[in-house]
């Protein structure tokens, strides 16, 4: 069972207590960097309170908020943990984690030997079959800025995909400022390794991203944002339209990578760029399509893949027009 | 010190009788000398009757300022003697007290003007303050809004304005009152307004012009309409961009967002793997049949009405005891459900939403549950020969669909009457049990699978249900 510490410095970690092998499981690469997910809340002062079933709602500090299903478990349920236990529990699977590293350093990229990882050309990335999967995933919706759009994740029909559910509403917030509203958005968390050092995803032998989902005929727009420690880089990222069929079907989506136009701060960009897929830190899906109304969309999973018929390597090419410096 | 000029007054005034309309952000910049002071305060006394006739002209429904002269008093008590610019916050509000002298002290406080502002009273009816411009589309009870009204208000506008005086504001206007009017998808209209701004004059004739953002107002409202145009997926044409290039000119921001647009609508123009028609059949049976053949993503699938609804010629609601009833089934569907073992019931699931651009019908499926893998019929779609990767994850199973129906309503009666139509091309269901797990919330699928949540079956008289009464009875028993 999964233990959820909760610090004075507001860090939630979560430690898998069974480690999976490299050889027993060799796929299974997305459970070796462990997801730590640092809230930005408020430091509470309630340490020992933490409880392994109990998800909290986060705060409007960084513009972020965790709206997930509130498991209330009963008062007897909660384990006794203590403080200073804690402290030392963390800081023992820290460097755990940090001796896995580098061992994992000797087998191969990611623990993994490097045949097995030249020669994949299907992965999964994001899988939703338990609980621990949706705590990967950021929820929010306009509410950040006053608006009245609601979203809510929580496990599908028989723990086997993620529903995203809630109700867009563009009624814009009288602050005087936002002229347009309604958004609804899931962003997965990045990924850190021992000491919260972030960690990144690298795709570049893919070419393809693939999901399989099941929509309400809504169209969504998938963002990726790729590395985040460069400062200019916060606001920039990658986005394509995923349209959903809607209907009782599974849909599979496939986009490659190449058809993710470039934006930064919320506009397009006259100068393009290609995705560069060996530095992606998350991605994420966004409903604003201008209707209100409730709208639902259940993942199964999230992969990449090599299509190899696909040879296509940037879709968008820069213009003259709008460009002159790039083409003197 | 320096006597007031009669166009600073004038200015002053002006900005004040246009506060109202504006808002109450407009803050007059005025440099005064402290004798200036006494003057404006005095002449604020006017402004208060001239207020006043305004208020009774828009009617009772004007809402209140903040208190009496509180904020000119304010700045008079507080401030006696900067001379230059004095930002005064205007309330249109003011009583008419005699001008204060600079030098009387906060103690003569009048007891209704408080030094913390009252907040407004509340607002008497829902009438909002108009904009300037309003009363154009403002018609006669019995108009109707439409294209021809909106072209004729905007014709009002030019030709008793030669000068376009006011111009930006009407153009905002007429951008906010397009929806009311239907037209917000008419790229003539469009046109039309971008028509309204004078020719040739913001274009930036020398070098200092094109440096700095020549008529900012302007070009922000240029902006603004080819904003609300993105907005709502109208692409400009050459008219536009004439328009454009003789308002603004060809380095214009205006103009840089309609080559933008221009740009990414023509590639963004056809992405959808699923397209839906702009506009929707009205009739619901067609949105039906719409809507049906837009899931299914089977091509030699059947549409079959089962039930027309019963068409009224006064009214155009759909009778609630009629409804209409919409199915689809693909041969392979039905042959699959010939196959269905009797002894497994069905389940009619529903209601699940479709949204069409910004319509959500609701539909029902008909499905059975798991079944056991060594029964298992290869019944998944999209799966293709060209697939060679394969991901190492077991994809969510669920029971196969035999058929999927829109109605107009969502009760059992309704959908009882689909089964029996559906039995007609499959004579096997008449055997099967259908067991109707109908959610009360919609746009929301069913939360558990695990448990039968079976509505209790109030027997309409179709067959299918007493069998599986009876069914169920022999499971309880066994």
């Amino acid at each position: 069972m999964a233990l959820v510490h909760k610090l004075l410095n507001g860090t939630y970690i979560l430690r898998k207590c069974p480690k999976p092998s490299v050889a027993s499981c060799p796929f299974l690469s997305t459970r070796f960097a462990d997801y730590c997910s640092s809230s930005l809340e408020k430091p509470v002062a309630a340490p020992g309170k933490a409880s392994s079933q109990r998800k909290t709602e986060g705060n409007l500090e960084g513009h972020h908020q965790r709206e997930v299903d509130l498991d209330i478990t009963s008062p007897e349920d909660k384990p006794e943990v203590s403080f200073d236990k804690a402290i030392k529990e963390e800081i023992k699977d820290h460097f755990r984690r940090l001796k896995d590293d580098i061992v994992n350093h000797w087998i191969g990229p990611e623990g993994r030997p490097l045949h097995e990882v030249l020669m994949e050309q299907a992965k999964v990335v994001w899988q939703f079959r338990g609980k621990e999967d949706l705590d990967k995933w950021i929820v929010t919706s306009d509410k950040t800025i006053g608006g009245r759009s609601e979203v809510f994740l929580k496990m599908g029909r028989s723990n086997q995909s993620a529903l995203l559910y809630g109700t867009l509403s563009s009624e814009a917030p009288q602050d005087g400022e936002s002229g347009r509203s309604g958004y609804c958005a899931m962003i997965s968390k990045i990924p850190t390794g021992p000491f919260e050092r972030k960690r990144f995803y690298d795709w570049s032998q893919f070419n393809t991203l693939y999901l399989r989902v099941r929509g309400d005929g809504r169209p969504w727009m998938v963002n990726i944002r790729e590395d985040t420690d460069i400062i200019q880089r916060k606001d920039q990222m990658y986005s394509y339209f995923m349209f959903t069929r809607g209907g009782p079907y599974w849909q599979e989506v496939k986009i490659p990578f190449s058809k993710f136009f470039f934006s930064n701060r919320g506009r397009i960009r006259d100068a393009q760029y290609q995705l560069l897929l060996d530095k992606i830190s998350s991605i994420g899906f966004t409903l604003a399509d201008k209707v209100d109304g409730p709208f639902f969309l259940e993942i199964d999973f999230i992969g990449v893949f090599t299509d190899p018929a696909h040879t296509e390597e940037f879709a968008y090419e820069n213009s003259p027009e709008l460009n002159p410096r790039l083409f003197k | 010190m320096r006597l007031l000029r009669l166009r600073e007054v004038k200015a002053f005034f002006q900005g004040h009788a246009a506060s109202h309309q504006l808002g109450w952000n407009w803050i007059p910049r005025l440099s005064l000398s402290p004798k200036g002071l006494k003057i404006l305060a005095a002449s604020l006394s006017c402004c208060r009757w001239l207020s006043d006739r305004q208020r009774h002209e828009l009617g009772p429904s004007h809402p209140a300022g903040p208190g009496p002269l509180s904020g000119l008093g304010r700045y008079l008590q507080h401030c006696p003697h900067r001379s230059p610019l004095l930002s005064v916050v205007l309330y249109p509000q003011v009583t008419p007290q005699a001008p204060r002298g600079l030098h009387c002290s906060t103690a003569a406080h009048n007891p209704d003007s408080p030094l913390v502002p009252r907040p407004p009273e509340p607002q008497r009816g829902l009438v909002k303050a108009l904009a300037p411009h309003e009363e154009l589309f403002r018609q006669a009870p019995d108009g109707v809004r439409d294209k021809a009204s909106f072209v004729q208000a905007v014709q009002n506008f030019t030709q008793y304005n030669v000068h376009k005086r006011g111009h930006v504001d009407f153009i905002y206007l007429a951008l906010r009152k397009m929806r009311e009017y239907g037209v917000e998808r008419d790229l003539a209209i469009y046109n039309l307004l971008l028509d309204i701004f004078p020719k040739e004059v913001f274009r930036p004739r020398n070098i200092f012009h094109s440096i700095f953002l020549h008529y900012p107002r302007q070009q922000e409202c240029g902006i603004a309409v080819l904003e609300q145009m993105e907005n709502h997926g109208v692409m400009p044409n050459k008219e536009t961009e004439f328009l454009l290039t003789q308002i603004f000119g060809r380095k214009s921001y205006p103009m840089l967002k309609f080559v933008r647009m221009k740009l990414w609508f023509t590639r963004f123009k056809n992405i959808n793997p699923f397209p839906v028609p702009r506009d929707l059949p009205q009739d619901p049976v067609d949105l039906a049949r719409l809507a049906l053949r837009h899931m299914e993503p089977d091509l030699s699938a059947r549409v079959t009405v089962y039930q027309m609804p019963l068409s009224k010629d006064s009214t155009d609601a759909t009778d609630p005891t009629e409804p209409h009833i919409v199915g689809i089934q693909s041969p392979d569907q039905q042959a699959a459900l010939a196959h269905h073992d009797p002894a497994r019931p069905i389940f009619v699931e529903g209601p699940f939403s479709l949204w069409l651009r910004d319509k959500c019908v609701y539909y029902h499926i008909l499905r059975a549950d798991l079944l056991p893998p060594e029964e298992r019929l290869d019944l998944a779609y999209g799966r293709s020969s060209w697939d060679d990767y394969e991901f190492n994850i077991d994809e969510v199973e669920e029971g196969p669909v035999f058929a999927i129906c829109m109605a107009g309503a969502h009760d059992q009666a309704t959908l009882a009457k689909w089964i029996q139509g559906l039995q007609e091309t499959n004579p096997t269901l008449a055997r099967i049990p259908v067991v109707f797990r109908l959610s009360a919330s919609s746009g929301e699928l069913l939360a558990s699978s695990s448990g039968l949540e079976e509505t209790p079956l109030t027997p309409p008289e179709g067959r299918e249900e007493e069998e599986n009464n009876q069914q169920r009875q022999q499971q309880s028993q066994s």
